[in-house]
């Protein structure tokens, strides 16, 4: 999937990804996936094993619409 | 989220928000072309929401969203060396919350009780707040209201469910009648 695809600008709703958060998103007991993201204020780049090298840590994903 | 954060934030239990592409954008908050349109909305949406817990961004292309499944409000719990816990659909804070004392239960008490993980599913509830729902598509544009109400349209057949059924048909639901699935 491209970034233009995954950014799409117009929202048409599909059931895809809820399947693929059943069958192919990692699941409860694996380790978790770690990628690079962006903290908004600082502007820093860290990777995601750093959110829970010292504990335990809700992970909410969204966006404000 | 934010009070769930706030009332466990002394147990050394770290929250985090990891902003994804716009799920309904329209002409005031747009789909992202840059990183520069996905930090300027992440921070309205800070602002608007007065979110304290830290917030992050995902790359343009949505690489751990899109790993992680994709779905527009999902929540995970991660324990010590990234033992994933706890994966939500959706969330919703009262279920994240009761997994949540699981898990600190389970670090806490695990050596003295010999306890061991295992793998478990179950189905979870929420409420349907569609006042809010409606009130940010609004807030995104005439274009985010109109396009969900597309949606709507196309899947008024499968969302029709009769009252007494168990599951009614919602996003993320993946039950089907003995009638459905046998193709009648």
């Amino acid at each position: 999937m491209s970034a233009t695809d995954y950014n799409y600008d117009v929202f048409t709703g599909g059931q895809e990804e809820f399947l693929d958060f059943a069958t192919h998103a990692p699941k409860a007991t694996m380790r978790a996936p770690s990628f690079p993201v962006e903290e908004l204020a600082t502007g820093e780049t860290v990777d995601m094993k750093n959110l829970w090298k010292t504990g335990v840590t809700v992970i909410e994903f969204g966006s404000f619409t | 989220m934010e009070d769930l954060h706030a009332r466990y934030a002394d147990r050394a239990v770290r929250s985090v928000f990891i902003y994804t592409h716009e799920a309904h954008p329209g002409e005031n908050y747009r789909h992202h072309t840059s990183m520069g349109d996905k930090r300027a909305n992440a921070q309205a949406f800070v602002d608007h929401s007065n979110i304290k817990r830290e917030m992050f961004l995902d790359d343009l292309d949505g690489t751990a969203h899109r790993t992680y499944g994709g779905l527009p409000n999902m929540t995970w719990i991660v324990g010590r060396g990234g033992f994933i816990h706890y994966k939500s659909a959706w969330t919703n804070s009262a279920d994240v919350e009761d997994a949540l004392n699981n898990v600190l239960d389970f670090q806490e008490n695990r050596i003295k009780n010999q306890w061991i993980p295992f793998y478990s599913e179950r189905s979870a509830w929420s409420t349907r707040p569609m006042d809010r729902f409606q009130e940010g598509l609004v807030r995104a544009g005439p274009q985010a209201v109109s396009d969900y109400q597309g949606m709507i349209e196309r899947n008024k057949a499968k969302r029709a469910a009769p009252s007494e059924d168990v599951a009614p048909r919602v996003p993320g639901n993946f039950y089907k009648t003995e009638e459905e699935d046998s193709g009648k």
